[in-house]
């Protein structure tokens, strides 16, 4: 786990180092900096991910055993309340029928945090071995025009939901219990709150550049403490 | 001078007396009883010796007395004769002295000069913070200060000068006990942050609106910084310290002429810039904008 | 960010793009600029496939001023609507290639020095598209303040005082609806594209 850190901050500074010294005079094009990223592997486009359920009477012990493993933990957890939507973009080209999904998160708790616009990928087809679901995932920062700029650019609004919870987190790993409601359309999610289910959504995720193996082995031994409250494992999606 | 010296040596003798009786007593005090004392009798004779060496110190220091009142303090400083060169490197080509005299002379004439100009000029404006009652009969009434003014009265005044004009708003904060430090935004053009001592203004800072609101840190941009310096000429000028709340309206009213800064050109040469600066400067009377240089 | 203005210089015909550049350089530095390194602004615009429908353009540029910020302008025929996003949303864009295809052939940049005077920003760039030099665009940004109406004539003096009868004395025309409201960087970003598109069209004239 910390090897794997030390190893892409070396990386890291070694690609920036490259960029620099390439040409002081003229600054790199946005789109020279992004390939030279992308070629050094520093970029972290690939999420790691483990989910599991677990009821509601047993989430405050779920909690606590939290507050003890993790490290964001001085002030009481981290609380989050969110509003996402998920978005795709359609179209059928020469019989295929091709789809784009992306997914825009915002806090409705912190008014003045920016947007995030998050496009997920197909699950990465390996080793079946492999502990955890590793799939691309992009997660790009934006003002709130993004609404109306996907609505233009031909996406449809497939679904949104609401998500209010607890967020912790250790070292890489980023734990959040949060409970799945269905919200009322339009700019008022808050009300005509529905619930899903009687349950909390666990997931353990880490995002990594591609290549970091080693840290779905670190998620596994963390996923091991949590049971036998909360069984984390990787979910096939074609199964469901 | 033989007198002098006659008496200087006499008195000099009768120290050295003092001191070495003086010597005696702690020596005997020291020793206690001792083999010549005899066997009977020990304790009084030890104390009639102690006594009869105490009674020399006494007189001893008598005669001191007298020797040294006797004795005139030499007139003025000490001829030291040949003795002060003993301080004095021999050779004088190691020191660099003539040229470090001739440089300090210089500069104590430049300093002689500028400060008579200087005092001149600062004698003609009468801008001192003190504020002197030259009669003889209000000495002992105690002064109207503008220093020690209760909170709720500063209070007032602040709203007071918010509600004058639509375009300055004013939040206070009070970190330090009780004089207010209060910023000014000024429409979107500037903001200005104030430091009250008591109903006085006493330091003034220009900032744009999306600087810090610390109130030791100077403006980034070369305009602020400027109109910093002129509102602290302002600040002196505006002082009254008999109609405290008179001084400081005048200088709102004078820092609202400053909502023109970018907007209006200078009144002498019709120009918005000059060398890249818009017209800083507000007259004190009028509240014309001009340049730094055409005022 | 202060309020920034664009300004087109006309190259006159004996003189060649860079040395209208040495020229501006040589008046910029004589009213006493430094230069403080280099500035680069560019623009690559994708199209909608047709089978998407209606034909859409994404413009997407970036400022060597705000470095981490990708700027992303959604024309569709009735509506433009702008996003600022953070770096990574160019390799978001290169994703969506099967839907929204760049046209290499109007990349567009503008490049050169970049000097500063006093509370001035003063940037002198050379567009190129797609490799072809077309014409000389400065930008001015008078720092301290961040309401157009307010400086729009002292910039105005700024820039006749070592650009010439060249400029214009009505503001630019995306600046014209904005005069009263505070300055942000995609307000820069709008008139560089207005620009650009201007530079673009001409490329059949020459």
């Amino acid at each position: 786990m910390h090897d794997g850190g030390k190893a892409t901050r070396v990386i890291g500074i070694r690609s920036a180092e490259q960029v620099l010294t390439k040409n002081m005079t003229t600054p790199d094009s946005a789109k020279d900096s992004l390939t030279s990223a992308l070629n050094s592997n520093i970029i972290p486009n690939r999420e790691y991910l483990l989910q599991g359920s677990v009821v509601d009477q047993y989430v405050e012990v779920l909690l606590h055993r939290l507050r003890g493993l993790c490290d964001n933990v001085d002030d009481g957890a981290e609380t989050f309340y969110d509003h996402e939507m998920c978005f795709s973009l359609c179209m059928n080209s020469s019989g295929n029928p091709l789809v784009f999904p992306l997914r825009v998160r915002r806090a409705l708790d912190a008014q003045d945090a920016p947007y995030q616009l998050r496009y997920i990928g197909q699950q990465e087809l390996g080793d079946k071995n492999r502990p955890t679901i590793v799939r691309s995932s992009i997660d790009v920062a934006c003002s709130a025009s993004i609404v109306e700029f996907l609505q233009e650019l031909g996406c449809r609004l497939d679904f949104e939901y609401t998500a209010r919870g607890y967020m912790f987190r250790k070292g890489r790993m980023k734990i959040t219990v949060s409970k799945i409601c269905k919200c009322g359309g339009g700019n008022k999610p808050g009300e005509n709150i529905e619930l899903i289910s009687q349950s909390y959504l666990v997931e353990l995720s880490v995002l990594a550049p591609s290549g970091y193996d080693a840290i779905a082995e670190d998620m596994r031994v963390f996923a091991e403490q949590l049971k036998p409250l909360v069984h984390l494992e990787k979910i096939d999606y074609k199964r469901l | 001078m033989e007198r002098d010296v006659e008496q200087l040596h006499a008195a000099l003798n009768a120290v050295k007396i003092l001191r070495s009786n003086v010597g005696y007593v702690f020596e005997s005090v020291s020793n206690g009883l001792r083999a010549d004392h005899g066997e009977d009798g020990k304790d009084a004779k030890f104390v009639t010796e102690l006594q009869v060496l105490l009674t020399t110190v006494n007189n001893n220091l008598r005669d001191v007395e007298n020797a040294v009142s006797n004795l005139t303090s030499p007139p003025g400083a000490f001829n030291l004769g040949n003795t002060t060169y003993l301080s004095q490197e021999t050779t004088q080509e190691r020191q660099a002295l003539y040229g470090q005299l001739v440089n300090s002379y210089k500069w104590t004439d430049k300093i002689r000069e500028y400060s008579a100009v200087a005092g001149h000029i600062l004698q003609t404006n009468s801008i001192s913070k003190t504020y002197k009652t030259f009669s003889m009969t209000k000495r002992r009434k105690t002064q109207t200060s503008i220093h020690n003014v209760p909170p709720d009265v500063i209070e007032n005044h602040i709203s007071a000068i918010d509600r004058l004009f639509t375009d300055m708003t004013i939040t206070t904060s009070r970190p330090f006990v009780l004089n207010p430090i209060i910023q000014v935004s000024l429409g979107r053009v500037l903001k200005a942050i104030i430091a009250f001592k008591g109903l006085m203004i006493e330091w003034v800072v220009i900032k744009a609106h999306a600087e810090s609101n610390d109130i030791w840190t100077e403006s980034r941009y070369r305009v602020f910084q400027k109109v910093t310096e002129n509102s602290h000429a302002a600040m002196c000028h505006f002082y009254a310290p008999t109609m405290p709340e008179l001084g400081v309206r005048s200088f709102m009213h004078w820092l609202h002429s400053y909502i023109t800064l970018f907007s209006s050109p200078c009144k002498k040469c019709a120009n918005h810039l000059h060398s890249n600066l818009p017209p800083t400067w507000r007259d004190l009377r009028t509240l014309e904008p001009y340049h730094e240089e055409c005022k | 960010m202060g309020v920034t203005v664009l300004q087109q210089f006309p190259i006159v015909e004996q003189r060649t793009g860079p040395s209208t550049i040495e020229l501006l350089t040589k008046r910029i530095v004589a009213l006493g600029a430094t230069q403080q390194g280099q500035f680069l602004v560019d623009c690559e615009t994708y199209s909608s496939v047709p089978q998407l429908g209606a034909q859409k353009t994404v413009h997407v540029l970036h400022n060597s001023e705000q470095p981490a910020t990708v700027f992303s302008i959604l024309e569709t025929g009735s509506k433009t609507i702008p996003l600022i996003t953070d770096g990574l949303f160019d390799l978001l864009m290169m994703k969506m290639s099967n839907f929204y295809q760049s046209k290499k052939q109007t990349k567009v940049e503008s490049k050169g020095p970049r000097f500063e005077i006093g509370d001035f920003s003063v940037k002198l760039g050379s567009v190129a598209v797609s490799q072809n030099f077309k014409g000389i665009l400065v930008e001015v940004e008078y720092r301290p303040c961040i309401v157009p109406a307010m400086c729009w004539d002292l910039i105005r003096e700024f820039l006749q005082g070592f650009l010439g009868s060249s400029v214009s004395s009505t503001p630019p025309p995306y600046l014209q609806n904005k005069m009263q409201e505070v300055y942000t960087p995609n307000d820069t970003i709008q008139q560089y594209l207005e620009h650009f598109t201007v530079y673009r069209k001409s490329h059949f004239k020459m």
